[in-house]
Parts: C-alpha cells; sequence; structure tokens
C-alpha cells in the first residue's frame, strides 16, 4: 500500500467525517434558526403544560379547636371511550386483543357497583362517540366535518377518596378523573348562620366564610413544565413554578358545646312555641367574645341548597325588634349614673298623667297597677311609667345621647351576615308622647345583638365592647400569625352604676317580672321584655316579641345571655310574655353553662370568707 | 529547516478530530447522564410530593370523619344508642371544695392509712380496752 493511497484514504475519511459534521451543522441551522418558530408552536402546543394547584381553603374551628368547616377532595370520575380501542389497535395478535378486551370488559361491572351506577350506564359511557365542535376549530383528527371524538364522558361526581382508590385499583383503561376540593360542615346546622358556607362554584356566600374569605381561600400555585405522550408531567423539564399557598385557619370565639347547648333550647323553644323566629346569644362580658349564636329557623349546612333563604339569616344581625322592658336599662342606667336618682328614690307609678314641660302627657299603660315604687322596684317590677319619670328627669337629649352611648341607632362591628342598625330617632323628630314611650322601648328599633351588647356593658362595668366572633388566625402549619383582642366602643356608665345596675337587676329573678328563675349561689341579673308586635302600623295585643336578656353572677360576671323568641304561640292562647317563653330558656341554659363553664357560686360575704381572702373584697 | 510532511499535517488533523469527537462524546454522554440524573431526582421529587398531598388528602378526610363523631349531636345520639345513660351534672349534684383540695386529699389518704380500730381484751371480769392505729394495706 503506498503512501499516498493512506493519505488520500485519510483525507477522504477527514472529508466524510467533516461532511457529516456540516451536515448536522446544517440541520441544527433549520431546526434552530429557520424553523424554530414553527417547531416551538408545535412542542408548545404538543408537550408545554401549565398545572394550576389549586389552594386547599383554611378551616373554621372553634374557639377549642373543633372543626365547623373544613374541605374535603372529592373526584369526578369520566372515560374515554376511544382509550381502549386505540390501545387495542396497536396489537396486531388478534387473541392477545381478544382476551384484551374482555379483561377490560369485566371490570366494568365492578367499576358500576363501585360508583353505584347501573351496568348500562357505564357500558353506554364506554361506546365511542363523537361530538360537535365548531367547524372552524375543527382540527383535531385531519377532518373538518365539525365532529371530534369525544374523549371526556362524565359517569360520576362527588366520589369520595376511599371508592376512588378501589377504582384505581382495578387499572381501568381509559378512566380518568377530576380532583376537587368541596366544602364540609362536620356538625352540620350548628351555628350554620355564623359559619355561613361556600357553594358549588367555591364562592364563599355568607357568615364566616364569606368574611374572612380572605384569610380562608389561599393563594393557587402553578407549574409550567412538559408532559409526554400519556399526559404525565415530566418534572425536569419544569421551567416555572410559583409555589401554593393554603389558605390560613381562622379561630372562632364560638364554644361548639356552648352553642349545642344554645341550638337545643332553641329547638325546644321552637317546638313548644313555633314562633316566627327565635335567636339565642352568650358571650362573655369581659371579652365581647361571642361564645354561641343561634338562630331559628336554621339549616344543616351540608344541605345549604335545600334552606329556604328565611332560615339562612342571622336574625340576631340582620332583624329589628323593638326591645321592650330589656330597653328600661338605658332610662334606670342613666338616671344613676348622672347622679338624679338612688335605688331608694321613689316614683308615684299610679299616676296616668304627667306635666312636662308645661304640657300634661298621658303616662304608659302599666301591667299590674302599682303605686308608689323605688327605683329597684321599677327595675324589678319592670314599671313603664317610672321608666318614663326617669327618662322625663334627663330630658330628651340626655337620654338620647346615653341610648346612643349603649349602642342603639349604630351597627355592632359585628361584620358578619349583614348587620342592620336598628333605629334610633334624634329628639328633634319626636313626637310629644316619645319621652314617654321610648324609655320602656317602644319607639326604637335594635336587634338582638345591639340589646345583648347594651346588657353586656352592664356587666362588664359600663363599657361597650364589640361584639368579637374570631379569636385568631393560624397559618397552614398551625401558627397564629394573628390575634384579636376585645375591642372598647365607648364607656356607658361609671363602673359603680354598672355595679349598682347589676344588683338592681337581680331583683327581677328574686322578687320581680321573672320571679322563680333565679339560681341560687349564682346571683342571676337580667331583665323581661314583652313588646307588642307592630302590625301595619298599629301595635297588636295577640303577637309579642318575648326576651329575657341578662348575665350572672351580678357581682363578677362570666356570661351574658339573651333568649329573644319573636311571636311565640302560646299553647293556650295567652300573651307570650318574656317571663314564659324566654325565662325558662334562660335558665336552663344557664343551669347548663354554669356547669360547662365551671362558673362557681358566689361565696356569701361573711367575716370569715372576708379574713379567708386577706380582708379584701 | 523542512517543513513538516503533508500527510503529517493529515495525520493530526484527523487525531484532533479524533480526540474531539472523543470529547465532545464525552462531554455529550456526561450531559445525557447528568440529565438522566436530574429527571430521576425531579420524578422521585415529583412522585413525593404525590404522595404527600395525597397523606394530606387522607388526613383532611380523617380529621372531617373525628369531628363529625365528636360533634355534640353525635355524641349524644351515641349515649342514647349505646344506652349510657350519661347527663350532665346538676348543681345539687355538686359538691364546691373551697380549700386546697391537695390538703383536702392528702388528709383523706391519711385517714385511710392509718386506720384506727379499737378491741376489747381480757376476762369478763377484768376487761380492757386499747385502741390500735395500724396502716391500713389498702
Amino acid at each position: 500500500m503506498s503512501k499516498g493511497f493512506a493519505n488520500n484514504r485519510l483525507t477522504l475519511l477527514a472529508i466524510g467525517v467533516l461532511a457529516c459534521f456540516v451536515t448536522v451543522g446544517v440541520r441544527l441551522v433549520f431546526l434552530h434558526v429557520l424553523d424554530r418558530e414553527d417547531l416551538l408552536r408545535f412542542v408548545d402546543k404538543a408537550r408545554r403544560q401549565i398545572v394550576v394547584e389549586h389552594a386547599r381553603r383554611g378551616t373554621i374551628l372553634d374557639a377549642h379547636g373543633n372543626l365547623l368547616a373544613t374541605s374535603r377532595s372529592e373526584i369526578t370520575v369520566a372515560v374515554d371511550p376511544w382509550a381502549l380501542d386505540e390501545y387495542l389497535e396497536s396489537d396486531t395478535n388478534e387473541a392477545r386483543r381478544t382476551r384484551k378486551r374482555t379483561e377490560e370488559v369485566a371490570k366494568r361491572s365492578q367499576l358500576a357497583s363501585l360508583l353505584g351506577v347501573t351496568l348500562a350506564e357505564v357500558q353506554k359511557a364506554f361506546t365511542p362517540g363523537m361530538r360537535s365542535i365548531k367547524a372552524e376549530s375543527d382540527t383535531r383528527d385531519g377532518k373538518v366535518d365539525g365532529q371530534t371524538k369525544d374523549r371526556w364522558v362524565k359517569l360520576r361526581e362527588a366520589v369520595d377518596e376511599p371508592t376512588f382508590d378501589k377504582i384505581a385499583a382495578l387499572n381501568i383503561r381509559g378512566l380518568t378523573f377530576e380532583r376537587a376540593y368541596r366544602r364540609v360542615y362536620p356538625s352540620g346546622s350548628l351555628a350554620a348562620q355564623v359559619i355561613g358556607y361556600v357553594n358549588k362554584e367555591g364562592v364563599p356566600v355568607t357568615g364566616a366564610e364569606h368574611h374572612f374569605d380572605l384569610y380562608l381561600k389561599g393563594q393557587d400555585g402553578w407549574i409550567e413544565s412538559e408532559k409526554d405522550g400519556a399526559r404525565r408531567e415530566l418534572a425536569q423539564f419544569r421551567s416555572r413554578e410559583v409555589p401554593v399557598q393554603d389558605g390560613n385557619d381562622v379561630v372562632l370565639s364560638i364554644d361548639a358545646v356552648v352553642q349545642h347547648i344554645i341550638e337545643d333550647e332553641l329547638k325546644t323553644v321552637a317546638a313548644k312555641y313555633s314562633p316566627h323566629f327565635a335567636t339565642i346569644i352568650a358571650s362573655d362580658p369581659m371579652t365581647g367574645a361571642i361564645l354561641g349564636m343561634a338562630n331559628y329557623p336554621s339549616y344543616d349546612l351540608n344541605n345549604y341548597s335545600k334552606a329556604p333563604l328565611d332560615a339562612q339569616r342571622n336574625y340576631a344581625v340582620t332583624d329589628m325588634i323593638e326591645p321592650g322592658s330589656t330597653f328600661k336599662i338605658v332610662a334606670i342606667g342613666a338616671a344613676l349614673n348622672e347622679g338624679l336618682v338612688t335605688p331608694l328614690s321613689r316614683f308615684d307609678c299610679g299616676i296616668t298623667t304627667i306635666d312636662y314641660k308645661g304640657h300634661t302627657l298621658k303616662l304608659p299603660k302599666e301591667d299590674e297597677p302599682f303605686g308608689e315604687l323605688s327605683v329597684a322596684d321599677i327595675v324589678a317590677h319592670s314599671s313603664n311609667r317610672g321608666a318614663a319619670q326617669l327618662a322625663m328627669l334627663m330630658g330628651e337629649q340626655r337620654f338620647y345621647e346615653y341610648a346612643r352611648l349603649y349602642g342603639f341607632g349604630q351597627p355592632t362591628g359585628f361584620g358578619l351576615g349583614g348587620e342592620i342598625r336598628g333605629q334610633l330617632a334624634a329628639p328633634e323628630r319626636w313626637d310629644g308622647l316619645t319621652i314617654t314611650r321610648m324609655p320602656m322601648g317602644h319607639s326604637v328599633a335594635a336587634t338582638p345583638l345591639q340589646i345583648h351588647m347594651a346588657m353586656s356593658a352592664v356587666a362588664n362595668g359600663g363599657v361597650l365592647l364589640r361584639p368579637q366572633i374570631i379569636k385568631e388566625i393560624k397559618d397552614a402549619n398551625g401558627v397564629v400569625i394573628r390575634t384579636f383582642g376585645p375591642e372598647k366602643r365607648g364607656t356607658v356608665l361609671r363602673s359603680s352604676t354598672a355595679a349598682q345596675l347589676a344588683q338592681l337587676l337581680t331583683g327581677v329573678v328574686r322578687e320581680g317580672t321573672a320571679k322563680g328563675f333565679d339560681i341560687p349561689g349564682f346571683e342571676v341579673a337580667g331583665k323581661t321584655g314583652t313588646t307588642q308586635k307592630l302590625v301595619d302600623g298599629k301595635y297588636v295585643t295577640n303577637r309579642h316579641v318575648s326576651s329575657f336578656v341578662g348575665f350572672f353572677p351580678a357581682s363578677r360576671p362570666e356570661v351574658v345571655l339573651s333568649v329573644i323568641v319573636d311571636d311565640a304561640h302560646m299553647p293556650n292562647g295567652g300573651v307570650a310574655y318574656g317571663r314564659a317563653v324566654a325565662a325558662p330558656a334562660f335558665h336552663h341554659i344557664a343551669e347548663q353553662l354554669i356547669q360547662y363553664l365551671e362558673i362557681k357560686p358566689v361565696m356569701p360575704a361573711t367575716p370569715n370568707v372576708l379574713a379567708m381572702q386577706g380582708g379584701v373584697r | 529547516m523542512k517543513p513538516p510532511p503533508a500527510h503529517t499535517f493529515v495525520n493530526q488533523l484527523i487525531a484532533l478530530t479524533l480526540l474531539l469527537l472523543v470529547f465532545s462524546g464525552t462531554l455529550g454522554l456526561g450531559a445525557v447522564w447528568v440529565r438522566q440524573g436530574i429527571s430521576g431526582t425531579a420524578n422521585r421529587s415529583h412522585s413525593l410530593e404525590v404522595k404527600i398531598a395525597d397523606i394530606e388528602r387522607q388526613l383532611d378526610e380523617v380529621n372531617a370523619e373525628v369531628a363529625a363523631a365528636l360533634n355534640p349531636e353525635t355524641l349524644l345520639r351515641q349515649n342514647e344508642v349505646m344506652r349510657l345513660g350519661l347527663v350532665s351534672p346538676r348543681e345539687i349534684q355538686v359538691q364546691r371544695v373551697s380549700e386546697s383540695p391537695e390538703l383536702r386529699l392528702m388528709a383523706k389518704g391519711n385517714r385511710d392509712v392509718f386506720n384506727v380500730a379499737s378491741a376489747t381484751a381480757g376476762s369478763r371480769n377484768d376487761p380492757f380496752s386499747f385502741r390500735v392505729v395500724n396502716a391500713s394495706l389498702r
């Protein structure tokens, strides 16, 4: 072999290698430069995907961490009817193809029983079919005939995880699924109007679900990546990723057991009196924290779609009533606070008219005839004329200012469920008789929560607080990120006056309108209320709002409790007095709360006790 | 000095080309190996993410079931079904203890431990009684 031949051979080899490189290079230029846009578009369409990761909505808990609302995943099971045929087409062995088809078809009866549908429905879903699409977008199967393969036939919605696990284990070809979170309420109807619900579209509609949505909803994340032929994500090709942020947990001030106690009592009241509506509120007077808020009628949060709109209203804040005698705490508290009277000051409550600013005014009727009564008796026996005279001592403007200080005529700041402000007209708009009627709770309208918070101000030493329904916010890891403390709205009474009024209110259950509903040792203080309802602008004598609003123990209050029943139907057709309808419910709830909240009785202030306490009261 | 023969240059070129091929091949294989490693790790972490999500879902499921089972209404129903007869105490049944519960329990325990008993012995005509303090075996 000559040297020249070897050189030529090597040269040829080098040229060959270079030619290969050049060919590859040219192809690369075509792929990366000339056809780049088209190819990228194709790859984008075929492989690129953006997967949205939905944030998990936070839970709603009660004050002790019991779940009131949570999210549960549910699966929609569907079928790609073409998948089996396409899979079998690739197999050329006829016998094997038949065997595989038989195996797949055999699984369908198990699928039907797991889904709770008939086999015929499943077979129908697996039958390949076409669906119509717009002709201009018909580019899927190469034919432009406005028809495309139907690859999503829904079999069943709301399949739970354990069932789905069994279905997945069947490994059925062509079975697809979509997972979604659905809101569930483990306690059913408990605190329904307070918690609210999220509808099927995932929109929070009412209650805490709606009001605290900003905390609860979280933030969806997304991943930009590529998928393989089986539409599985190719995790190594993730190009961008925004992590999902799950929603925060909202801890309410509600105590599930307290809520259950008051709802149970409400059911009893409803069964006995068939009222138009009724509401019971329990709260901590020192913080304004709502321990329970129940309404009748109510509904099951898991079946909200079947609930009438009336049942979804939180009557405690959406409806107003004339507070009746419970409003007398305004006139009496104000007169004591202004130093115009003492508990022993006496008024003639037997008179029917009174001279006031040069006019003779007719005083309201009493439920029973009274003579001369002390302020303490006016409270205990709920004298309308006594309350009117106390208001007159102050005058319209001062009395109105006190009513405002108690929080009437303005929203409490509760926040949930469309709170209204009630009605409290300024003195300029009063007629001549208003000064005699408003002190007994007529010519004024308030929500049950306003009345409750006014009584709470008496209980806590004269401070009007904002009702607190939220206790704290926790992040997805359970770390507290925000707490909500008491919020003072204003000072109503001096603490000494509030304590004095609290003691006077104990007379109501000891010897007054709710006599017999005291709980020995626990100093129940409260006020009954019975108001005739306004129908077509006139007070009617056969329809009433019955109420009892109070707290206990009077000398160191731990719970404020309001029972308000609208339009109770008495079994014997009698008047639905607050003492007959609301006071027994109050008493029964109070007995249970004393045990549950471990409220200790008030010790009698004997010298021995004083010595035990180091002589300090 | 004589210039190197042409075939030497060609040989060097071929050797360099081969070297380049080996080098780029190694780089290519290395890149494939690294990418394989990356995709393996990515897929493993992806499957772990899926597993974590599954477990969290199951946890939510269990929590919801526990909450439903602990609902006061359900517990009351169970109380009836199982005929447990559990009722909340009434005030009249409650004995309030004002002094220190520790001291009270200690005194009660001491009474049980140092049981005071009396006995009579001797003859009928000459009886004598005495008190014994014995430690209870309880």
